[in-house]
């Protein structure tokens, strides 16, 4: 007897815990949308998809929240599952990881064996020089029938500091992630980048630059390269990641 | 009733605890190691770890809810009966009946075991019920969606359509030549089992307390497969965090090697037909069109967890019968996807 009365207690627990974690997750995914930090997992296009999932979340924990008030008063009731403390755990694992870690974008520290010299992605209307991003731009890289055919072309972008033993003393990479849906197919690419000031910066800074595209040898490759006119420490943009 | 359960049906709560431990030490050691090899700050790997799982969380967590709460819809609102009376009866009838079943009974891998089971025990046509498991996870409209949303209406929407279709009809119809539906169940779970509502009063409830009770079941669902994701994306983030994109290349070319090798992570990671494409999407990069084909049509027919689901269900010769089935036959179709891709675009 005392020991039905233990377990009961026990499952009176775990339905609150059930309640405490799915409102969590609600709050999580109301948070991430207000704070803008939900443009550090997914592609803002998918927005809409976790605003409804924090308004389910918030339906069921209702629901848990109703039915296990309803349990107490009432003896009988049978279960569909049998949640357990473990699976509850498990459960609150991203709830726990979102509160200790601070929310961050993939930078340099992300980039895993290379950024690609290769577009992701189809590749839509052409844009203005100084409107293109890195994106955008190998994608022009792409279409040009030579590398130097681009020769002269004003560029203006934004992207990380990325260097490989390769790159010559006065050159790197200024990269960013692409993201089609979420981080789980965030891809690095580059475009090469020569400038004077390379050797005060260091790797993983955002930077804007400014400059015009001549083909040159670069890492053992001929291609358009970005030589730099101005180069400018600059804040990390808010939407980190380009959608190809 | 819940005393019952701890002495007999689980693991010991000390089992539990250790088990869980050891994986959280593994995760920080592995995190750990790479901090070191590759020389960066430990709490900078460990973040991009977490931007990574986070990341794959939050993006498939909203059809979890979606899927399970269509579950929740169909327990406490559909009978079975009432779909077997439209069904075919000879064997590639009811086997091709059974791949599109999904439709109505939109259920993911963790869900679609307990549904074919009450199908069997209902009597239907084994290549019916075959057809149905294999092919039910794939063939919702939900995980319709997350496919298009990931991949577009491109080559591999349409592959993974086409080669779910295909080896469902086949296994089943195959199976189905051989086994006779008493001979495919496990003694023990051809008697009853948990039939919804039904045991508990003979009056059917109002629709207010049914979609109460719908959105009950949904709730628990979320718990009990979101761990299975949990565990899922935590893997696969580590496998992007700590595994550079390089190796994972040499082991992804080649029309067969590239699909033997995505058909084995597709077991491994066992994650949710739900939320696979947006996993598959972190392979575009790296991997041959067929190996994503296989993997996206592979994954919610067998992983690991519906291999242990299976084996609480069904006979062992079965079992066997519908992993190795499975796979040889899309490893087969994501090799031809593949040479077919080489040839002609």
């Amino acid at each position: 007897m005392t020991r039905q009365r233990e377990n009961h207690h026990t499952a009176d627990r775990i339905a609150q815990a059930k309640t405490l974690i799915l409102c969590g997750m609600g709050l999580y995914l109301t948070l991430l949308i207000l704070t803008g930090s939900l443009d550090n997992y997914i592609n803002q296009r998918f927005a809409w998809l976790v605003v409804v999932g924090a308004l389910l979340f918030f339906l069921l924990a209702l629901v848990s929240f109703y039915s296990s008030r309803e349990r107490a008063a009432r003896e009988h009731h049978h279960h569909h599952y049998h949640i357990t403390w473990d699976i509850a755990l498990v459960v609150a694992f991203p709830l726990l990881l979102a509160i200790l870690i601070p929310s961050r974008s993939l930078g340099i520290e992300a980039v895993n064996g290379g950024v690609s010299l290769n577009p992701v992605g189809v590749a839509g209307l052409s844009r203005s020089p100084l409107d293109r991003n890195i994106l955008d731009w190998l994608r022009e890289f792409d279409r040009a029938a030579t590398p130097a055919q681009l020769n002269g072309t004003p560029v203006d972008v934004v992207g990380f500091i990325y260097r490989e033993p390769s790159h010559p003393e006065d050159g790197f990479m200024l990269a960013r992630f692409t993201l089609s849906c979420c981080v789980a197919d965030a891809f690095p690419i580059g475009m090469p980048v020569i400038s004077d000031a390379a050797g005060d910066l260091a790797e993983g800074e955002w930077l804007r630059v400014q400059g015009q595209l001549k083909a040159s040898a670069f890492a053992g490759d001929f291609l358009p390269v970005v030589v730099a006119d101005m180069v400018e420490r600059v804040d990390e943009p808010a939407q980190p990641y380009l959608y190809p | 009733m819940i005393s019952h359960n701890a002495r007999h049906g689980e693991t010991p709560e000390r089992l539990k605890f250790i088990g869980l431990a050891s994986i959280a030490a593994l995760l920080l050691i592995a995190i750990g190691h790479q901090a070191n090899s590759s020389g960066r700050e430990y709490m900078l790997v460990l973040s991009v770890f977490a931007t990574r799982f986070l990341g794959i969380f939050v993006e498939a967590v909203p059809f979890l809810l979606l899927g399970s709460i269509t579950s929740g819809l169909i327990e406490t609102f559909i009978k079975s009966d009432d779909i077997m009376r439209f069904l075919p009866r000879n064997r590639l009838g009811a086997a091709i009946g059974g791949a599109f079943l999904g439709l109505v009974f939109p259920v993911c891998e963790c869900g679609v075991v307990p549904v074919a089971r009450r199908l069997f025990t209902k009597g239907s046509p084994v290549s019916l019920g075959v057809a149905f498991l294999l092919a039910a996870p794939f063939m919702n409209p939900i995980v319709f969606a997350s496919t298009y949303i990931a991949f577009g209406f491109g080559p591999v929407f349409i592959g993974r359509i086409v080669v779910t279709i295909l080896v469902a009809v086949i296994v089943g119809t195959v199976i189905g030549s051989f086994a006779k539906a008493k001979a495919v169940l496990k003694s023990i779970s051809m008697g009853g089992g948990h039939d919804g509502h039904e045991h508990c009063d003979g009056d059917e409830p109002a629709t207010r307390v049914k979609l109460l009770g719908a959105l009950q079941i949904a709730g628990d669902e979320f718990f009990e497969m979101g761990r299975f994701l949990i565990f899922g994306s935590m893997l696969a983030a580590l496998m992007q965090t700590l595994v550079p994109q390089e190796s994972l290349l040499a082991l992804g070319t080649g029309p067969v090697f590239s699909v033997l090798f995505m058909q084995i992570l597709a077991y491994v990671l066992s994650v949710c037909s739900t939320v696979d494409s947006f996993l598959a999407l972190a392979f575009v990069n790296t991997f041959t069109t067929g190996a994503i084909v296989s993997f996206l049509s592979f994954g919610p027919m067998v992983d690991i967890k519906s291999t242990l689901m299976f084996t609480g269900v069904f006979r062992r010769r079965i079992v066997l019968y519908l992993i190795l089935l499975p796979f040889v036959m899309n490893l087969l179709a994501g090799a031809v996807i593949n040479v077919i891709l080489d040839n002609v675009v």
